[in-house]
């Protein structure tokens, strides 16, 4: 496959790319900024729709569960990886590895913004809530950012500090590979235990003392699924080909888990004798049954039809179910509660949104392009060039060569 | 070697104890709860459920069209639960719990009670103020009597100064194109009240007591607590709306003007007034008969913005037509007033001669007494006695009274506000400890000093009756000056 | 400490609410924020709220908001950080704001969606009645309750207060035979009782179960499960380990991985 060259900066031995896109993305990123220090400065008020009835918005529903159920991308590939020893997708591990970092990161930081008093944010550290879904949520996701970060250090230390560092990170790996496999699971399911105590709030349809259980499995099935249609992106962008016979390998471990979560869900209807809402024609059952459709149905049929073996189908199921997901953690946060309430999101939540995405895009494509990420050795046989100095730097700068 | 160990040791307990300490500190001390940061007064002090002697406060709904209030000013001092309570006899005297509707007759009282200004009336300046502005619109006032000795008050003038010349010089200035008087509609009132009086005692014996109906306050009082006394009210319309229902049709007529065109405004030392022009029944040929009240206060914030001093005024008469007044419409004002004047009239229909003297002066109905009793001798009639009554919680004692045991009077007035309209609600708030006598003073000194004492010898009256309204009680006064009334009972109980 | 309103009482005066801005120090400048249904509801500035109701045979009534004061509140179980606790003595439901990082689980949590938001601060905090902890804890009754002249609030023991209201159903036929707050979601420290229907007046109908049963018995199962699985993992990482090790079939002594 061809792959478009751009313009391309050398600095101090580090690649930087430019197209027209990332030119794109780097100005959503600069909106973003500007936004965020509003937000900072003057509370919610300019920035936010946020209201009493939806105390929860956008940066909830969409950057932190969404964000949170994309990057399950990495533990599941890990999982399968190293501990059910789906040897053939080793290919697509570390690529997994970098989009949930990425994507913990930046869940980090849409929490940030939203939480109100946001220099007591270490407060759940000291002051123990121990009797909040939320704690534990709060401690998982710092701790397995941590652990994440240590992972993705060996792929880092490959290239700098190798001398010191890149033998001992390589000897605990196996360790962080294990903790690194707890901590997602418990606050994937937590998640879903968020909702438990709203029991009085949520539309019965979305809740179910089984929503931790659903959390995990939707987060394990769109793992793979995002995986699938990252490592396609990516494709296109390096020219970094995936057999198809390992993506399919992949997401038909996640379509079973889908089954099984789809059989659980129908159990629950039939449990708690929901299927009125179902055909209710509200609003609620409609979105309902839209994500169910969308979401899971039509993803297991393309799944076991020989649709599968196509390129498109495996693509189509892949996007229907990270679709059906974020869909599903939309309607958590908002159908399922706001039955009154008329929340959109603001122009500021969006671009602040949209600038996260984009900042993450821009440090993947960064370290993938100087990094061994996903298979390409280029960068690492890059030596790091001591003697280019600021005078260099700014000659970079100055003057632009073609890569 | 061994010192720099030791450095670093000593760095890490450092930083370790810090971070430790902190940690606790951060743990532990939860800091302060959130609110209790104001204040309370005092009576809540303690064990707070104990009942006082005064507090809480009284109830105002968002609709109520006399009176508001603003929380912030409110001090839960209580005292507009004394008066509603305790001289209006209101509060508390209904059951709970509470049918569809918050209890308020609307006089305003509380308003004068409370320290803080919290209760107000509900201004209608604005609304007042864009109706002069609007060249499309005929504005016409009409100020009524009590007004006149206590609008000084608020510019600094002595209590129960009289200035209703001022009065009219400073409204014309307004910018009001017309400027009436509310004694000329007193006139009016007592025209036909005496005359439906001396029906009543003649002809119509079951609707003897009868009761005055000039005081909006007390009507929706009798309609909420004593209904089965509705058909004793007279059913004569309060001056006020008399001058409204008169001003759109006779006046309107005269002067080539539409009705609709109109805005009729009124300065009135209540503020049950702003409920009375509200109500259904007062209108005529879907012609409201009033459209605005101000109170007494009201109307010297209007003034005041727009930069006219009472004090230094040009006097100006009222414009004719319905101008005219005599000593029996002024003395409306003051409690008494309205059977003074009734009784004045009533003497000249049975006898065709004006009254004795001391009929023109009598004493029993004056003064500030909760209940005054009198009884009138006219030839050709009989005795009647009458009572008079004001403040609602005395009309309240009276009237259980009068249930138990019935009626030994055949006329009997109520006025809700203690010493009748110069203690209305709307007017200015004073601390002078003898203010209503020094109004009602004033009052009984304009009476004194008009040339004519008696309703029927007002000329523009008996000119309005020729050319208009041709007698009392005749269809097209029923129709114009006469109203019926709500059974509010089943609101309260 | 509780509080027992009686609804048949309430004549509407909003002294209560206007003692919980005076003594709390609110702002009574600011506008209402929420208003759902035509019914002004709580928000930064409205601890607690006289909401307006007429009722299906026409009669007026009016019904004082706050927060019930849960005996398990689901607010404080959901709190993260413990910025809101239940006082042992008094069962006054308490927010401390410096605890408090701001991310809004508790007005999620609860049931009745009491907690309101400081929206338009820069560094905003939650904003709910604390039952005057300061004055309960004095033995006084909280403000709104001195301020009720008609007796439609009284305050005192809880469970004196629930005889009290059977004792008034039980000799006024009028009554609705329910104490609403004796068991809704575990039962609150407030309670009413009322001759109109709950549900015509706004509260919400919620089953008995404390909705902190779901998260409890959902964290008490998180620390076996994680443990089993980090075993599990760390079964199957030797597992692989041993296997692996067969395969290239040589041995490797110092190579070591604990679990
Ligand atoms: S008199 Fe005024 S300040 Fe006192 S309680 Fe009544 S409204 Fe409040
Ligand atoms: S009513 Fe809501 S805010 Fe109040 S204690 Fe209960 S859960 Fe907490
Ligand atoms: S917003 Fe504050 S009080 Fe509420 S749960 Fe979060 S940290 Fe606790
Ligand atoms: S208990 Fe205190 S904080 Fe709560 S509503 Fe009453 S006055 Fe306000
Ligand atoms: S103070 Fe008492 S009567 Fe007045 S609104 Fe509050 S609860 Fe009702």
């Amino acid at each position: 496959m061809k792959v478009k060259v751009y313009k391309c900066f050398r600095i101090l031995g580090w690649d930087f790319t430019i197209t027209p896109t990332r030119f794109v993305l780097t100005g959503l990123v600069a909106l973003m900024a500007a936004t965020v220090l509003l937000r900072l400065l003057t509370g919610f008020q300019f920035v936010t729709n946020l209201t009493d009835e939806t105390p929860w918005g956008m940066w909830i529903a969409f950057d932190v569960m969404c964000g949170v159920a994309l990057a399950g991308g990495g533990y599941s590939t890990a999982l399968l990886v190293h501990m059910f020893r789906y040897k053939q997708c080793e290919v697509v591990a570390r690529g997994a590895l970098l989009t949930s970092l990425l994507g913990y990161i930046l869940v980090m930081a849409g929490l940030f913004l939203d939480i109100g008093q946001w220099f007591n944010f270490w407060r759940p550290f000291v002051s123990w809530g121990y009797t909040s879904v939320l704690f534990e949520v709060f401690w998982c996701i710092s701790m397995y950012t941590t652990i994440l970060s240590l992972e993705f250090f060996e792929i880092i230390t490959e290239r700098v500090l190798v001398k010191k560092l890149h033998r001992h990170i390589l000897k605990i790996l196996p360790v962080l590979v294990v903790i690194g496999l707890v901590f997602p699971v418990l606050h994937q399911s937590s998640l879903g235990g968020l909702f438990l105590i709203m029991k009085e709030k949520m539309f019965p349809l979305w809740w179910s003392q089984f929503l931790p259980i659903y959390f995990l499995m939707s987060s394990f099935f769109v793992g793979s699924a995002m995986v699938c249609v990252e490592t396609t992106l990516a494709r296109t962008a390096y020219g970094h080909e995936i057999p198809h016979e390992i993506m399919l390998k992949l997401t038909r471990v996640g379509a079973r888990i889908m089954l099984v979560y789809l059989l659980m869900k129908i159990y629950d209807l039939f449990s708690m004798d929901l299927w009125g809402y179902v055909f209710q024609g509200t609003l609620q059952s409609n979105m309902y049954c839209l994500e169910m459709l969308f979401g899971i149905i039509i993803p297991i049929c393309i799944i076991i039809s020989p649709l599968r073996k196509t390129r498109g189908g495996l693509l189509t199921y892949a996007w229907l179910t990270v679709l059906g997901v974020i869909f599903n953690r939309l309607n958590c946060v908002f159908t399922s509660m706001y039955e009154s309430g008329s929340y959109f999101p603001g122009i500021g939540e969006i671009i602040v949104s949209a600038g996260l995405v984009s900042l993450g895009i821009l440090i993947y494509c960064f370290l993938v392009e100087n990094f061994n990420i996903i298979g390409n050795a280029r960068a690492v046989q890059v030596k790091i060039d001591k003697d280019k100095d600021i005078k260099n730097l700014i000659w970079a700068l100055l003057r632009t060569k073609r890569h | 070697m061994t010192n720099k160990i030791s450095r670093r040791k000593f760095l890490k307990v450092v930083a370790g104890s810090g971070v430790v300490g902190f940690g606790v500190m951060a743990a532990g001390c939860k800091g302060d709860p959130s609110g209790a940061q104001g204040w309370i007064p005092d009576q809540y002090q303690g064990k707070g459920d104990f009942p006082v002697n005064l507090k809480g406060r009284v109830a105002i709904s968002q609709d109520n069209p006399s009176i508001e209030r603003d929380d912030e000013k409110c001090i839960l001092c209580g005292q507009c639960v004394e008066a509603c309570k305790n001289v209006m006899g209101v509060y508390g005297n209904y059951p709970l719990p509470l049918k569809n509707e918050v209890a308020c007759v609307g006089c305003g009282q509380c308003t004068i009670a409370c320290p803080s200004g919290a209760i107000t009336e509900k201004r209608n300046i604005q609304d007042v103020l864009a109706a002069i502005d609007d060249d499309s619109k005929h504005v016409v006032v009409q100020t009524a009597p009590a007004t006149k000795v206590s609008l000084g008050e608020e510019f600094g003038m002595e209590p129960g100064a009289s200035v209703g010349k001022k009065m009219v010089g400073a409204l014309k200035e307004a910018g009001f194109d017309a400027v009436f008087d509310t004694c000329f509609s007193a006139d009016l009132t007592i025209m036909e009240e005496a005359s439906e009086f001396v029906h009543r005692l003649t002809k119509a014996k079951d609707e003897i007591p009868h009761l005055t109906s000039c005081c909006p306050g007390w009507v929706k009082y009798c309609e909420y607590f004593y209904p089965e006394l509705m058909h004793n009210l007279s059913t004569c319309k309060s001056p006020q709306n008399m001058m409204g229902a008169t001003i759109k049709s006779f006046y309107a007529e005269k002067k080539g003007i539409k009705p609709e065109n109109i805005i009729n405004v009124s300065i009135m030392p209540c503020t049950a007034k702003k409920f009375e022009v509200g109500r259904e029944e007062l209108q005529v040929d879907d012609q409201r008969d009033m459209d605005y009240v101000l109170t007494t206060r009201e109307l010297a914030v209007l003034l005041k913005h727009k930069g006219i001093d009472l004090n230094t005024v040009a006097e100006s008469e009222y414009d004719s037509v319905l101008g005219e007044s005599t000593g029996a419409g002024k003395i409306f004002g003051a409690t008494g007033g309205v059977t003074e004047a009734a009784v004045r009239t009533a003497y000249y229909f049975a006898t065709g001669s004006n009254p004795p003297a001391d009929l023109l002066s009598w004493q029993p109905v004056r003064g500030m007494k909760a209940v005054k009793e009198a009884n009138a001798t006219i030839p050709g009639v009989g005795t009647v006695n009458i009572a008079v009554c004001h403040g609602l919680e005395n009309a309240r004692q009276l009237l259980n009274g009068i249930k138990e045991h019935g009626s030994k009077w055949q006329f009997i007035e109520f006025m809700a506000c203690p010493g009748g309209c110069i203690g209305g609600g709307g007017q200015p708030k004073s601390s002078v400890a003898d203010i209503k006598q020094k109004r009602i003073a004033a009052i009984y000194k304009e009476d004194n000093s008009s040339a004519k004492r008696c309703s029927h010898d007002n000329t523009e009256i008996q000119s309005i009756y020729k050319e208009f309204y041709g007698k009392p009680l005749s269809e097209k006064a029923e129709k114009y000056l006469h109203t019926s009334f709500v059974n509010r009972h089943d609101r309260l109980f | 400490m509780a509080v027992l309103v009686d609804i048949t009482k309430c004549i509407g005066c909003e002294g209560c609410s206007v003692a919980c801005k005076m003594y709390n120090g609110l702002d009574f400048k600011a506008k209402p924020r929420n208003i759902k249904d035509g019914h002004l509801e709580l928000d930064d500035n409205r601890w607690t709220v006289i909401q307006e109701f007429h009722t299906a045979n026409d009669s007026l009534r009016f019904v004082k908001k706050q927060c019930l004061h849960c005996l398990e509140p689901a607010c404080a179980s959901a709190c993260f950080s413990k910025a809101i606790q239940k006082d042992e003595k008094t069962g006054a439901v308490v927010y401390y704001p410096d605890l408090c990082v701001g991310c809004r689980y508790c007005m999620v949590a609860c049931p009745y969606s009491i907690p309101k938001y400081q929206w338009n601060e820069q560094f905003p905090q939650v904003a709910k009645c604390q039952m005057c902890e300061a004055r309960l804890s004095k033995g006084d009754a909280p403000a709104c309750v001195s301020a009720c002249t008609t007796g439609a609030l009284i305050s005192g023991d809880r469970d004196e207060l629930i005889k009290k209201a059977h004792e008034i159903i039980a000799s006024d036929s009028r009554y609705v035979n329910h104490v609403y707050g004796e068991h809704e979601v575990g039962g609150s420290e407030w309670l009413y009782i009322s001759d109109v229907p709950f549900e015509e007046l706004g509260f919400k109908q919620v089953s008995d179960t404390p909705v902190t049963n779901y998260s409890k018995s959902y964290l008490s199962k998180v620390p076996f499960f994680a443990a089993g699985w980090a075993l599990f993992l760390a079964g199957l990482t030797y597992y692989n380990h041993r296997v692996e090790k067969n395969k290239k079939n040589q041995d490797d002594e110092n190579k070591d991985k604990e679990d």
